[in-house]
């Protein structure tokens, strides 16, 4: 990719493309040797007190190489654009193996062998970040040193990356994250660490005094008999079923009469009832327009409790009902302090709550018994560096639109072409 | 009953973009006609997006989840930024692509009507979800024009008839485009953090992602540094249009695709 102009021998000062090749190819060979002799077995990462102190110590390494030994060899190549260049293409290339093997235990020996399944605790891949991190710090800092206001962007946008990767990365180890199953009607304390596969005590208990299920109305669908296959009006989207609701489907005029969300089979028909399990049903009323014969029947897309219900209309076609999809589900709970205090609260997706410390997400619930499950599992996750990945974060936010506003400044005459 | 009326929303944008290329291809012989090019144009424009708010409404939910509403929204922004760029740069052959492109994804919309669902996921129901998909596509549809200013670039090359000016086109977009892909990304991981505690999990989608950022970067540096260098500037370019692609709807044939939270395919 370089063009030297003069005869320039591997090697020679300056460092270029091919020499920084190097010194990340070998970064790369050494990492899949350790990877293959000393996997890294834990994924668990570097707890407190020792990130700090190896976050302290890569900024203070950083700082001294600049201070005292900016013009040692290894120091100019650090902060050049060819190794900022040629480390961002190795990182791609790392990230493109995660993308390509997926990240899950397999049977195959070779990619276990060479930890391609487990790029994130990669050798390979640490050793180039770790690398990565020191270019992109030093970069950062030169320009710090003389900074102009002028370098806003480059500042925001160089720092606020360096921000968020290392205390993102180095802080992961001291994310806690922990599942509180709960029962309706009862308190419960003890969260299960998912990581060590312990259960731990809370400072506080929780109880569920409610767990809601919100669903969509169900849709109607028409079915091949044969091959139980649903078929599409021309990709159109499945109906919603609304009582007095009409459609037409191909030769097909369907007339939705009757329409109930919670529903027993009684004798020939559905009536309202209000039990576990019950399911809803439809009652229609489908005339062919070919044939003029009208076919009436009742569908229902059956619970875990009670089976479903189809409608045939003729040799090749019935009608179905599909189980509602879910819209929201909400645990209502209360946060149960060892002084005594109570704090009432909802919890529910895209909406956590935080307490103490931690951020409490609704995770899932029975799913199988659907809006009539009566458990909930709420997630507590304690992820204490996060408000500097967000310094971080925040910072790009404001060097993208920086960006975006100063637009793309190349000019011809204040531009270096490094070779 | 969605997009029962997109056949007539369908016809009338593609008759007026049609018109506006045919105005387009004559002024260059008669400049007066440009005017009536830039009015069919401003027109489509207007009627696409009224599709879009009758769709939304008409769903109850912002339509950026399938494939097919994606490209809704690519048929919108392509020609919006070819109008913008024409207005800031005077590149008429830029325009028309926009246009084609635009057509093209109408077309492949009218031809494929995927399931359009009501019905919208917890996880989706969030502020963020429209300016994380917004920005998103807005980034793709600029990215994907600086990638045809690539391909155009290439092609000029072996004809000799290549100018700087050209990439400096390129450099404009991609500067923008980087800047919401930057914000996409953002906001993506502060939305995942809201939704399910982690602001960063490497699901496929989000690796690919990333990579179509650093791919970006690259270039970014890559042509500040060597802003002679155009011919290997323009395959990083293109290269990094590959990647775009496979994360735009690559992830989904990925032996990765199972493990995503992205694919929102329904039964
Ligand atoms: C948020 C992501 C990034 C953005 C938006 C960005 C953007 C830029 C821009 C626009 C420039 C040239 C403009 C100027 O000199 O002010 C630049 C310079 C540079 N960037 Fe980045 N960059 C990013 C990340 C990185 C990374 C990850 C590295 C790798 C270590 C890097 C290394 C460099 C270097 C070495 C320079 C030249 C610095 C100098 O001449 O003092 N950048 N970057």
């Amino acid at each position: 990719m370089s063009n030297h102009k003069n005869q320039h021998n591997l090697w020679d000062f300056p460092w270029g493309y091919v020499e920084s090749f190097l010194i990340y190819s070998g970064l790369l060979i050494t990492g899949f040797l350790m990877e293959i002799f000393f996997p890294l077995k834990t994924s668990t990462g570097i707890v407190f007190p020792y990130n700090l102190f190896i976050l302290g110590g890569l900024i203070l390494f950083i700082i001294t190489l600049q201070l005292f030994f900016k013009k040692q060899l290894f120091v100019k190549w650090l902060g050049s654009v060819h190794a900022a260049i040629i480390s961002i293409v190795f990182i791609a290339f790392m990230v493109m193996i995660m993308g390509i093997v997926p990240q899950i235990k397999t049977e195959s020996t070779t990619i276990q062998l060479l930890g391609l399944n487990s790029i994130t605790s990669h050798w390979a891949f640490l050793l180039i970040l770790f690398v990565f991190l020191i270019s992109l710090g030093l970069v950062t800092f030169k320009r710090l040193l003389n900074f102009q206001i002028s370098n806003i962007g480059f500042v925001l946008n160089h720092l606020g990356l360096f921000i968020a990767l290392s205390t993102g990365i180095l802080g992961a180890g001291d994310t806690i994250r922990l599942n509180l199953e709960l029962e309706e009607g009862k308190p419960n304390w003890k969260a299960y660490n998912n990581k060590t596969k312990e259960y731990v005590e809370l400072d506080f208990a929780i109880y569920l005094k409610d767990f809601i299920v919100e669903e969509f109305q169900p849709k109607l669908a028409f079915v091949e008999n044969e091959k139980g296959e649903i078929i599409h009006n021309d990709g159109k989207n499945l109906y919603l079923i609304h009582q007095n609701e009409h459609y037409i489907f191909n030769d097909f005029e369907i007339d939705i009469t009757k329409y109930l969300a919670s529903s027993g089979r009684v004798g020939e028909g559905y009536h309202f009832v209000n039990d576990i399990g019950a399911p809803p049903s439809a009652h229609l009323s489908i005339k062919n327009t070919k044939t003029n014969k009208t076919i009436n029947g009742w569908i229902s897309s059956g619970s875990f409790l009670y089976q479903y219900e189809s409608l045939k209309i003729d040799e090749n076609l019935s009608v179905v009902m599909t189980i509602p999809e879910v819209k929201k589900f909400t645990s209502e709970v209360s946060i149960l302090q060892k002084n005594g205090e109570r704090i009432e609260t909802t919890i529910e997706v895209n909406k956590p709550f935080d307490f103490d410390g931690w951020k409490i997400y609704q995770l899932s619930y029975n799913e199988k018994m659907g809006k009539w499950s009566n458990t909930s599992v709420l997630e507590l996750v304690k992820d204490p560096w996060l408000p500097y990945v967000y310094i971080g974060v925040f910072m790009m936010i404001a060097g993208a639109l920086y960006m975006f506003w100063a637009g793309n400044q190349f000019k011809k005459e204040n531009n270096h072409d490094v070779d | 009953m969605t997009w029962i009326n997109f056949e007539s929303y369908y016809i009338t944008i593609v008759i007026l973009w049609t018109l506006s290329l045919v105005f387009l291809g004559l002024s260059y012989k008669t400049e007066k006609l440009f005017k009536f090019s830039l009015i069919a144009v401003l027109l489509g424009i207007i009627s696409l997006i009224w599709f879009d708010v009758e769709l939304w409404i008409e769903l109850h939910r912002p339509p950026m989840r399938t494939l097919g509403e994606t490209r809704l929204w690519y048929a919108t922004f392509l020609p919006i930024i070819g109008l913008l760029v024409y207005v800031r740069w005077k590149y008429k052959w830029f325009l028309a692509y926009c246009l084609g492109m635009g057509i093209l994804f109408l077309t492949i919309n009218y031809l494929n009507p995927e399931t359009y669902s009501k019905t919208l996921m917890p996880a989706l129901q969030s502020p963020w979800f429209i300016p994380h998909v917004l920005v998103y596509l807005f980034a793709y549809a600029l990215l994907a024009a600086s990638s045809f200013v690539a391909i155009k670039s290439l092609y000029s090359f072996y004809n000799n008839t290549f100018t700087e000016n050209d990439l400096k086109l390129a450099d404009n977009l991609v500067y923008i485009g980087f800047a919401f892909l930057t914000l996409g990304l953002l906001f993506g991981a502060l939305w995942a953090k809201e939704a399910w505690g982690h602001y960063w999990t490497w699901d496929p989608k989000e690796i690919w992602a990333f990579l179509t950022w650093m791919m970006y970067l690259l270039y970014i540096h890559y042509r500040h540094f060597h802003i002679s260098n155009s011919k290997e500037a323009l395959l990083i370019l293109t290269a990094a249009f590959i990647i775009l692609l496979i994360c735009w709807f690559g992830v989904n044939y990925l032996p990765v695709a199972n493990t995503s939270v992205h694919t929102y395919t329904q039964s």
